[in-house]
Formats: structure tokens, C-alpha cells, sequence
């Protein structure tokens, strides 16, 4: 007796966002960044994980928001809050080490999980300029964990980024730029690093001592050979675990009765 | 003691020299003191240093309108209503301005450096990423670090002398001229009381030589004193007030009104050309004063932008 829900009853959207939402653990601190991620935390909140604790970068500590919010700048992020305050305090907490999971995404990818969002080609040159670094090197320097939600094309899982905005487990020791272990250059400070990557097409783990990422599921629908062939890097697949757990019919209801009726993040599968 | 600090939309812009270093508060799509930025690009100002814990619709405007020659941030874009800045983008592939990147906790903690009156901040953010590459120090490579406003490195890599903690990056003060505040209410003397998340704006309004607060209203001094405890700026720290209601349009203001979206939706979609922002610029800011530009807004518009003043927000259903 299952209570997952069937293939035509859920999209990828909300497959990403349960998957998403089960990176969490019961009373962590999280760090919500805009979108999905947002979704997927009040997701965790409503389902098996009451008492996690929500930073909203922009100032709110332990947020409750009763109406989505659609930015972490948002006068919805205050209501309910242990807290309304600025980001010396969101980013201070975070560096004392309180934060055990952020939410973060990227334009590209390498094996080690360094992650671009600043430029596509050369930095001094670009052929495009993108948001920059906003928060993501900043929450994934100091949380224990970080996941990244990601569209899976061959053209964003690179064997070299074009610009490391955010660090993964093999990253550049400056100013002389060696390639070292995440453990070696951040000293007391090391805490952890990128744990996951939820894409478009699996979930992927990282391991911890040599710093490469490996796939762990793939979603329903694909196979690890399609998948290895999305990868510009050589992908290992001999840790799969099998397929990504479908969204449970408890969770869609939570996603599109009760967090996002509206679709601002997440959009309802239409019926045929 | 009373001395008036108030003055005009115009004369807070006309304090804006060209060459200027400027900052604002807010936080991407929130309280921005956007009906001065539009006075600033109808004054045309040219040369400017725009220094900002993050960007939003107000960097664009002013990058789009060509009044800024450097930026130095960590982030531009609309959240969900624009992904990227497309006029700052623009320019950089125009070699037409010089971005300097750091990560948002350094810039956030470049600005309290500023605040405290320290020359530098120290942190172990963003260690091993291509910020800290010393090839892409955009400022030095252009000959701007003059170690007087610019300091002279834009990093300096050490190791904890006092715990053994490792690796750390200094990071310079963030010394910029003039702050643009965007706030609910200022009283007259100067103290400000914000609600909400305060992003980094008593940071900003710190660290800056000369601190303008554009107030949705000004009210007694009395009135804000009686309740001290929940005042977030104090009244010297700031320089001029400005009453403008509507001012941070289209960026939201919280328990005052919701972010225009559909405002910010379209200025993305219409300006990724020069020829889209000239348009843009020549309908809602050349030839418009604040009111000419809420009249083009029109009522129903902003009617329906209002906050409810118990929630904070305007409720979506």
C-alpha cells in the first residue's frame, strides 16, 4: 500500500521539490533562498520536520510566513518570526557556525560541485554577464550542507567551471590558485560543503574525501545512461540506489492546497 | 534643538556630484529609493560609483540610463520578475563599465567595517572561489586603486594570528559618499524607525559621509521619541529627509505596499536593448515629476499595490 502519487499526478517541478524537502532534518537551521527551495523547507515544515528553523537571508530568524513569500526581501518573510532584523545578523549567525543547510542553485557545475553563477566564458570578457555571487558562496561556506537544484543540460555539467562563484570539495588556493581539498583551505571554518544535487534528471551525492559527485537516483523516466551522457565530466554511477522517490499524495496537497495555490513557484499539472 | 533637514527630491539628487560614490538601502526588489534614482538619470549624472550590498531595479536604471561607471556588488536581477540585470549585462559585454565582484557577506561586512569607522573587515567567506582570484581584481587592473576612497588591494589573504583558525580574507571598508535611504517614516530631526526586515541599512546609513532618508512620511520628532526602543536609525547619524510618498514604486515598501511586478516584468522584457531603456526612460522618468508619475500609474494601479495594514502585505486571495 503506497501513498505515492501516480506519474500523471505530479510534475517534475514537484518531484524536485519533494526531493528537496526530504534534505531536511528535524530541527536544523535552514537557509531558504528565493523559489523553489522556499517551497520545499515549508514543505519539510508541514511533513516530518515541524521544528526546523528558517533564516531568511534579507533579516527574518525562524520564519513562519503564512503566505509565500516571493522573494527573501518579502513583508511576507516577517510574519510569525522569532526575529525581524538585517543581514549583519543572518550572515554573522551563519559564519558562528549556526546553519546546517542551505538551499542554493547555479548556471553550471563541475565533478567537485564548484558552482557558477557570475559569467559564461571568459570573466575579464564575458560572452554573458550573469546575476553574480548574490549569498550562494556565502551560505555554502558556512552551512554544513548545501544542496543544489539544478537544470541538468550537458552544456551546465562542465569539467570546468567558467567562474568558481561558490566553493565545492576541490577548490583554489589563492593568490597562487593550487587545487586543494575544501578541508585544507578553510581550517577551523570547515564545517562540510555541497552534500547534493537534485537536477532536472537524478539526485546526486558527493564524496567526501576526494570530492567528486556520483549519482544516487535517477528520476522516474530516465536512465543512468542518459544521464551519464549529460555530464561533460566522466559521472560515477556505481553508488546508484535506484529511482527518485515519487512526491507523496500528502505532499502535492501541501504544495498546491496550502504553500503555492497560486503557482508562483510551483506549477500545477494539468489534466489531460 | 530643531533643525529642519528637509528638502526636496531635487536638491536630495543634486547632492549627488558626478563621480560620486553612492549606496541605498533595501535588499534586491525592496524598499529602494527609486523617485530619487529617477531624479538622479532626469539630472543626468554621469561617473558615478555605485558600492551596494546587492542590486535591483535601481541599478539597472541607472546603469541603463549611463550614469554609472563602476559597480561594485554581488548580485543584480528582479527575483522572479527578471533573472539577471540585462542592462548591467549589457554594459559589461560593452566593456562600457567596471564591475568589481565580492560576495554578499563581504560587501554586507565591508559596510559595517565602514559603520565602525575600521579600515577593513576580516572573514573566512567565498575562500577558494575565482572572487579571490587575483587575476580578476577589475579595479587594480584598471589603475582605480588609489588606496584613498579605493583601497589599494581588493584583497589580502592572511592566517589567524591570534587562534590558529586557518585561512582569512581582509576586506576593505566600504567608503562610499553619499547613502539614499527609502524608509516608512523619518521624524523631523532625523531619526528613523523601519519595519520590517532592516536589511543592511543601518549599516549603510552609517558608514556613509552624507546620509539622505526618503521617508513615505515624516512625522514628530515627539511621536517617535515616546517609544524610543523601536527607532533604527538615530536622528544625527542622518543628513536631509525627504517626503515622498510611493517613493520606493515599483519595489515594494512593507505594510505600505507590494512590489510591482508586472512594472518589473516588463522593464526586464523591454529594456535588454539601449533602444528598449531609452524607450522605457523616455515614458516613466524624462518629463515626469513624482506626480506626474503616479498619475501615470494611476489609482487602480496602486489601489490595488496596498498593503492591509494589519497583515503588512497585500494578501494575494
Amino acid at each position: 500500500m503506497s501513498n505515492y502519487a501516480s506519474p500523471e499526478e505530479y510534475g517534475l517541478a514537484d518531484l524536485l521539490c519533494c526531493a528537496a524537502s526530504r534534505q531536511v532534518r528535524d530541527n536544523e537551521i535552514v537557509f531558504a533562498g528565493t523559489g523553489l527551495p522556499m517551497v520545499a523547507i515549508m514543505l519539510a515544515q508541514k511533513t516530518h520536520a515541524p521544528n526546523l528553523k528558517l533564516i531568511f537571508e534579507a533579516g527574518t530568524l525562524d520564519g513562519r510566513p503564512p503566505e509565500l513569500p516571493t522573494s527573501v526581501g518579502d513583508a511576507r518573510c516577517e510574519t510569525g518570526a522569532s526575529r525581524s532584523t538585517g543581514l549583519f545578523d543572518t550572515f554573522s549567525i551563519a559564519q558562528r557556525g549556526y546553519v546546517d543547510l542551505g538551499y542554493l542553485g547555479g548556471a553550471e557545475i563541475d565533478q567537485y560541485g564548484n558552482v557558477n553563477t557570475t559569467c559564461i566564458g571568459n570573466y575579464l570578457e564575458p560572452d554573458l554577464r550573469l546575476t553574480g555571487s548574490g549569498g550562494n558562496p556565502d551560505i555554502n561556506s558556512f552551512a554544513r550542507r548545501t544542496v543544489f537544484i539544478m537544470v541538468h543540460e550537458k552544456r551546465r555539467f562542465v569539467e570546468h567551471v567558467s567562474y568558481i562563484t561558490s566553493p565545492g570539495w576541490r577548490v583554489r588556493k589563492w593568490p597562487g590558485g593550487e587545487w586543494v581539498h575544501r578541508r585544507e583551505l578553510y581550517g577551523a571554518a570547515f564545517r562540510g560543503g555541497p552534500s547534493a544535487v537534485i537536477s532536472t534528471a537524478g539526485v546526486f551525492g558527493f564524496d567526501q574525501e576526494d570530492g567528486h559527485m556520483y549519482l544516487e537516483t535517477y528520476h522516474p523516466g530516465k536512465t543512468v545512461d542518459e544521464i551519464r551522457d549529460l555530464c561533460q565530466f566522466d559521472l560515477d554511477v556505481s553508488r546508484v540506489k535506484g529511482e527518485t522517490e515519487p512526491p507523496t499524495k500528502e505532499e502535492l496537497y501541501f504544495i498546491h492546497d496550502v504553500l503555492d495555490p497560486d503557482e508562483i513557484f510551483i506549477p500545477k499539472v494539468k489534466k489531460a | 534643538m530643531s533643525t529642519d533637514k528637509r528638502i526636496t527630491l531635487q536638491q536630495a539628487a543634486e547632492i549627488v556630484k558626478n563621480g560620486s560614490s553612492l549606496t541605498f538601502s533595501g535588499f534586491t526588489i525592496w524598499r529602494r529609493p527609486v523617485a530619487v534614482v529617477y531624479e538622479l538619470i532626469r539630472q543626468q549624472k554621469r561617473g558615478l560609483h555605485l558600492i551596494e550590498v546587492n542590486g535591483g531595479p535601481q541599478t539597472e536604471f541607472l546603469v541603463g540610463a549611463g550614469c554609472v561607471d563602476i559597480w561594485e556588488s554581488c548580485w543584480v536581477g528582479h527575483e522572479l520578475y527578471g533573472k539577471y540585470g540585462a542592462n548591467l549585462s549589457r554594459k559589461v559585454g560593452k566593456k562600457e563599465i567596471l564591475v568589481e565582484d565580492y560576495s554578499h557577506a563581504e560587501m554586507l561586512f565591508r559596510f559595517t567595517a565602514a559603520a565602525m569607522g575600521a579600515p577593513y573587515a576580516v572573514t573566512q567567506t567565498s575562500l577558494g572561489t575565482d572572487i579571490h582570484n587575483p587575476e580578476y581584481d577589475v579595479l587594480g587592473r584598471a589603475g582605480k586603486r588609489d588606496g584613498k576612497r579605493i583601497g589599494k588591494q581588493k584583497y589580502v589573504y592572511t592566517d589567524d594570528p591570534f587562534f590558529d583558525a586557518g585561512p582569512q580574507v581582509l576586506i576593505p571598508a566600504a567608503k562610499v559618499d553619499v547613502a539614499i535611504l527609502c524608509v516608512q517614516q523619518v521624524g523631523e530631526e532625523g531619526t528613523v524607525r523601519i519595519s520590517g526586515q532592516l536589511y543592511s541599512d543601518t549599516e549603510v546609513a552609517r558608514a556613509a559621509d552624507i546620509t539622505i532618508v526618503v521617508a513615505e512620511e515624516i512625522v514628530p520628532e515627539s511621536y517617535l521619541r515616546r517609544d524610543a526602543d523601536h527607532n533604527t536609525i538615530s536622528s544625527f547619524e542622518v543628513d536631509y529627509i525627504v517626503e515622498c510618498p510611493f517613493g520606493a514604486h515599483p519595489t515594494g515598501m512593507f505594510g505600505k505596499y507590494d512590489v510591482d511586478g508586472a512594472f518589473l516584468k516588463d522593464f526586464f522584457t523591454n529594456t535588454r536593448t539601449q533602444e528598449g531603456f531609452d524607450a522605457f526612460a523616455k515614458e516613466w522618468i524624462f518629463g515626469l515629476d513624482h506626480i506626474g508619475y503616479l498619475e501615470k500609474l494611476g489609482w487602480s494601479r496602486m489601489l490595488n499595490l496596498r498593503a492591509n495594514t494589519a497583515l503588512n502585505y497585500k494578501p494575494r486571495r
